[in-house]
């Protein structure tokens, strides 16, 4: 207990004194996981709504594989595209390996399935009035889409926020795929191990209280935005 | 001419919903069609919105054949609107919902405001435009449904019960509405109904919806008939003293004592076997054959005369002879009752 007490006590001076190493980590962090979940939902938002939206031989094996990603283990993702972009690998002369894009491929594949499975969840969801209603009123076809989405949106939202917390969380591929180097590739979740390993508690507590506290805030700025958007309209 | 069908077919799950042969709709006219449920009412809406492509036949708009291709589509849906049953409203405020159709067509912002103004004072909505639309009572949705319907001018306005669920002063508002433009703008409209006397209030014409088959109310098969309430709810619907209806789900208002009753013609079923038991079996002596089109018309004395329509394949089927016998069957959905001051 007194571990406990002692480790908060010097996370909570780390973070009011602004370490700057701690700084590093975390806008390292913030970088790689928001690139990811940007190209993420770039291209998971749309497959999400092209399956939603059409019907084809095989969609509900589609539907079992997409979900079945979604219980894909890090370290697997990781030895999958370390095959690839290792020195030996295929793709070994673009010298991605240890890199934050390293990083980001990694989490991107691990979330898009995430991304997808969910942004077919919202648009199933969607009463197929809405897309009887656009079209009978002469939308296109992309304005339909869009009215689709704009009242998906909340659903959508939360898919690329769930998508958003499970890669700032992860540990497998920043590990492996980026290596942990200082000040370049260390995440949250990779330094808070090495502290672990180290019996640096503190860092590792206060790098826990940042990981949470981050995305508190961005569930807190999603549910804001929801409501305000909801007294908009009134 | 506004629509022209030449053996339109519409299969859902291997049940044959739509069979309309050749029909024509003509243009700046009110259509009435009434049917029971699943008589494919909205599926034939749905086909003239052009929201839904039929698996055989073909569909003509104002004199022209419709393909489905993407361009071709967005053309004649725009001249289009299908008002549905239960209107949804987009997310947002009345007047957002209402600019939806002009601002797809790329009308400009003041035209916009213009015109969503005008119709929502068309339709009594006017002091709701900064209203968010998912607060909005059944009739008020309706209401702002219809004006957004309204916004964009439709040469032809498709309303799959417009007055469904709504209280009788939003009603008599709705029907007024679609009466006046018809009245001024010469929108030709269809109202899919399952009341008649409402159809026959509103429409220059009464189509009837049976088993898939469209068929225009004739002056046959109308009879006066007394109407009595029997226990379980059922109505016992008396012609004479020898022909009566039993009917279990009647859904026209205010039917009590006498009233007019209205036999589709295409909807009664010939059958050899006396031995069948449902209820409205009739037996009646053939009277007359004839040929109209693809069709055999017989007329049938069962105590009242009434005309049965026949195809050619049933006839063949049946090979009725004048003198003899025929057994009768009537659905209840073939059976369209009113009060009689319609």
């Amino acid at each position: 207990m007194d571990l406990l007490l002692d480790s908060l006590h010097s996370a909570f001076l780390l973070l009011v004194s602004g370490d700057p190493e701690l700084l590093v980590i975390v806008a390292v962090s913030l970088k790689v996981s928001t690139v990811s979940t940007l190209i993420a939902s770039l291209f998971g938002i749309p497959c999400g709504f092209l399956i939603s939206y059409s019907s084809f031989f095989g969609k509900r094996f589609l539907l079992t594989c997409l979900n079945t990603l979604l219980a894909l283990p890090t370290v697997v993702i990781g030895l999958l595209v370390y095959a690839f972009i290792s020195r030996h690998g295929m793709f070994g002369s673009l010298e991605l390996l240890y890199t934050q894009k390293a990083i980001i491929i990694g989490q991107v594949i691990l979330i898009i399935p995430l991304v997808t499975s969910l942004t077919i969840a919202a648009i199933s969801r969607i009463d197929n009035r809405y897309r009887k209603t656009a079209l009978t009123l002469g939308a296109t076809r992309v304005q339909m889409v869009l009215v689709i989405i704009k009242e998906a949106r909340y659903g959508i939202g939360a898919a690329v926020i769930a998508a958003f917390g499970r890669v700032i969380a992860e540990v497998g591929i920043s590990m492996m795929l980026g290596g942990n180097a200082r000040g370049f590739t260390r995440t949250m979740t990779t330094a808070m191990a090495l502290e672990y390993d180290k019996g640096e508690f503190a860092l590792a507590v206060a790098l826990g209280l940042t990981l949470m506290t981050i995305a508190f805030g961005v569930n807190l700025l999603f549910h804001f935005f929801q409501g305000r958007t909801w007294a908009d309209a009134v | 001419m506004l629509y022209k069908t030449d053996r339109l077919i519409k299969d859902f799950t291997g049940r044959r919903i739509l069979d309309i042969r050749d029909f024509v709709v003509e243009k700046h006219k009110i259509y009435a069609l009434t049917g029971a449920n699943g008589a494919g009412k909205t599926t034939l809406l749905t086909l003239l919105a052009f929201l839904d492509r039929p698996d055989q036949g073909v569909l003509q708009f104002c004199g022209r054949t419709v393909c489905y291709d993407r361009d071709s589509l967005l053309r004649v849906r725009r001249r289009v609107v299908l008002l549905d049953q239960y209107p949804i409203l987009f997310t947002g405020p009345v007047w957002k919902n209402v600019e939806f159709g002009l601002k797809v067509r790329g009308v400009n912002r003041k035209q916009r405001e213009q015109r969503v103004n005008e119709v929502l004072a068309l339709v009594g909505m006017e002091k709701f435009s900064n209203a968010d639309a998912h607060k909005l009572s059944g009739g008020e949705s309706k209401r702002v449904a219809l004006a957004r319907g309204l916004a964009v001018s439709p040469e032809v306005l498709l309303c799959d019960e417009p007055t469904a669920n709504v209280d009788e002063e939003n009603q008599e508002i709705i029907l007024g509405i679609l009466k006046k433009i018809n009245a001024e703008a010469g929108t030709s409209i269809m109202v899919a109904t399952h009341y008649l006397s409402q159809g026959r209030q509103l429409a220059d014409h009464s189509l009837i919806l049976s088993h898939g088959k469209l068929s225009e109310r004739g002056n046959e098969n109308n009879f006066r008939c007394s109407v009595k309430q029997e226990r379980g709810g059922s109505l016992f619907c008396e012609l004479n003293d020898s022909c009566g209806l039993r009917l279990e789900n009647q859904q026209e208002d205010d039917l009590s004592g006498s009233c007019k009753v209205y036999i589709d013609p295409a909807g009664i079923f010939c059958f050899q076997d006396a031995g069948r038991i449902s209820a409205n079996q009739w037996t009646g002596k053939i009277l007359c054959i004839e040929q109209a089109g693809e069709h055999v018309l017989l007329t049938v004395d069962c105590g009242v005369k009434l005309k049965i329509q026949l195809t050619v394949s049933e006839y063949q089927e049946h090979n009725p002879l004048v003198g003899g016998l025929v057994n009768l069957s009537i659905p209840e959905e073939s059976v369209f009752l009113s009060p009689p001051y319609h």
